[in-house]
């Protein structure tokens, strides 16, 4: 039967630690630097961050 | 004329001196001294750690901006307060000793009405054998704590490069050289930075990343972590922490205690009180903070260091310092004007105030050796707290004592952090986080201590974006160019 390699999974089984936690899937790392969708987050974050700032003084 | 003179020139005595010379005008005068030439974006130093920026992209000459900005510049660095004056003279002053502008070990006393300690920390290379000594880094080790070392750091990280294009395996160790160490933020900055370089270089499968820390769990960061909510659940950072070194392959060793640096050695002990010795081909361990060292002296001549400072060199002022156990720790202990309680014309922001106590749980070896993180006040906690003592001190010259002092407490204040995990302009990452407040506050925000609708985080491109115009902001607000005011702390 033919091996199916997701390469995002592999790190899983690096060590105990690892296996127990999450990593993002390969719909995940790509959203990450989607440029358009990361413009939005860029607008949304500086938003929230201004608000955290101006809260702050 | 009063005469306020700002020790430090970082992020929060810059920040201090420029408002305060601002607001008082030509009618007073600002004096900074800080043993330095140049000031540095200490935040990007990570990109400079990898060969991604060089040192003049994160430096600028301060001279020319103190001259500009009406500041009397004095590029030495503080020895001594004497707040009562001396035998024969009532005027309180700092004596310094010149480092620069041609008078290289001249001292000099420089009188004040107020004083703002803003001098940093001393990076505590000494406080681990092989790390370095009370002159500095050592070899075995890089550091990026400044321009310069990160430039060292870089050139070491190419050789690394070199070996493993040659077919050479490396082992990378990245992380604190103590057990008492802060700014793993930076720390880990710049293992994911090197991770993403190696990536670029095509040379990650021939190297071993592994990080290092004191802290208790991956994500603490000096803050006891932060719980944010995403996709409908409220986690810890742990979870994401985690989730970014399995993602990259970045194995890590928490609870530790880095007590001794050999030639390509670090030997640890862990919370457990188990030790062990990790090797490394290149090794990039922050060094604990403590205070530079400045002394007090009464009238009389005599040592009244202990009255201003806490035995780690910072300065004590308006906190709640009675020792207390962990559950007794509260929001108010932390301090809100930043005043000394010894001498009302004396104050201390940024790394340079003592904290009233850490903001992560602490935690001993059963050897007891403590093994936590040692609160962050870098960042904005620095700016805000600089300007708010430069509106305190501007109040007290202008319209005389007895004026509400300015407050900024790190219990009520949030930060926001960027972290990078990789530059580029398509293709780089950074974790975009805020929490408010700095530190929690579980009377207001049972839980968690924090508001949870201002304390989020997220990877991706857009934090590096973030990260990215913050350093061409800062270094614009920094060198006082046109609108600088708007540009908040």
């Amino acid at each position: 039967m033919e091996k199916k390699v997701i390469p995002e999974e592999l790190n899983f089984q690096n060590n105990d630690k690892m296996n127990l936690t999450m990593i993002p899937s390969r719909y995940a790392r790509f959203m990450r630097t989607c440029v358009i969708w990361q413009f939005i987050r860029f607008v949304v974050l500086n938003i929230k961050m201004l608000i955290v700032v101006r809260k702050s003084h | 004329m009063a005469r306020l003179v700002v020790l430090g020139g970082g992020v929060s005595g810059h920040t201090a001196a420029t408002f305060a010379a601002k607001w008082l005008g030509s009618a007073h005068e600002v004096v900074v001294v800080t043993p330095n030439s140049q000031w540095n974006w200490i935040p990007s130093n990570i990109w400079v750690g990898v060969g991604d920026m060089s040192k003049q992209d994160v430096v600028f000459d301060l001279a020319p901006v103190y001259r500009k900005g009406n500041i009397t510049y004095k590029q030495a660095k503080a020895i001594s307060l004497n707040p009562e004056g001396k035998e024969g003279a009532d005027t309180p002053f700092v004596t310094i000793e010149y480092t620069g502008q041609g008078k290289e070990g001249q001292t000099e006393e420089v009188t004040y009405d107020y004083v703002i300690n803003a001098t940093g920390p001393k990076l505590n290379f000494a406080a681990t054998p092989g790390l370095g000594d009370a002159n500095g880094l050592g070899e075995y080790t890089v550091s990026v704590c400044t321009a310069d070392h990160a430039v060292h750091a870089s050139h070491e990280l190419d050789r690394c490069i070199e070996k493993m294009q040659k077919g050479e395996r490396q082992k990378f160790l990245i992380g604190t050289g103590h057990g008492m160490c802060t700014c793993q933020g930076a720390a880990f900055e710049y293992a994911f930075n090197i991770e993403s370089k190696l990536r670029k270089a095509g040379v990650r499968d021939m190297a071993d990343i592994k990080w290092i820390s004191n802290e208790a769990f991956l994500g603490d960061f000096g803050m006891g972590g932060l719980h944010m909510k995403v996709n409908g659940y409220v986690v810890s950072s742990k979870l994401f922490a985690e989730s970014l070194y399995a993602e990259r392959n970045v194995d890590w060793i928490i609870g530790a205690h880095v007590n001794k640096v050999e030639k390509g050695k670090a030997h640890y002990e862990l919370l457990d009180g188990t030790t062990g010795v990790e090797e490394f081909d290149f090794a990039m361990l922050i060094p604990p903070f403590a205070g530079v060292g400045l002394k007090a002296y009464g009238k009389d001549g005599s040592d009244i260091t202990d009255q201003l400072f806490a035995p780690n060199g910072l300065m004590k002022v308006d906190a709640d310092y009675t020792p207390k156990p962990y559950s007794e720790w509260k929001a108010s202990d932390w301090p809100r004007t930043y005043q000394s309680p010894a001498y009302k014309n004396i104050f201390a922001v940024g790394i340079a105030f003592n904290p009233p106590h850490l903001i992560s749980k602490p935690a001993k070896s059963p050897n007891g050796t403590p093994i936590n993180p040692t609160p962050p006040r870098t960042g904005m906690p620095a700016g805000i707290t600089g300007k708010a003592v430069a509106h305190s001190v501007c109040d007290l010259i202008t319209k005389g004592e007895g004026v509400q002092l300015h407050e900024a407490s790190m219990a009520e204040m949030g930060a926001a952090c960027v972290a990078s995990a990789g530059r580029g302009l398509l293709t780089g990452t950074a974790a975009a986080m805020t929490v408010y407040p700095v530190v929690p506050d579980f009377d207001r925000f049972p839980g968690t201590g924090r508001d949870t609708d201002y304390t989020f985080g997220e990877i991706g491109l857009a934090g590096h974006w973030i990260k990215q115009v913050l350093h061409y902001l800062f270094i614009y607000k920094a060198k006082l160019k046109t609108g600088w005011t708007l540009i908040p702390e």
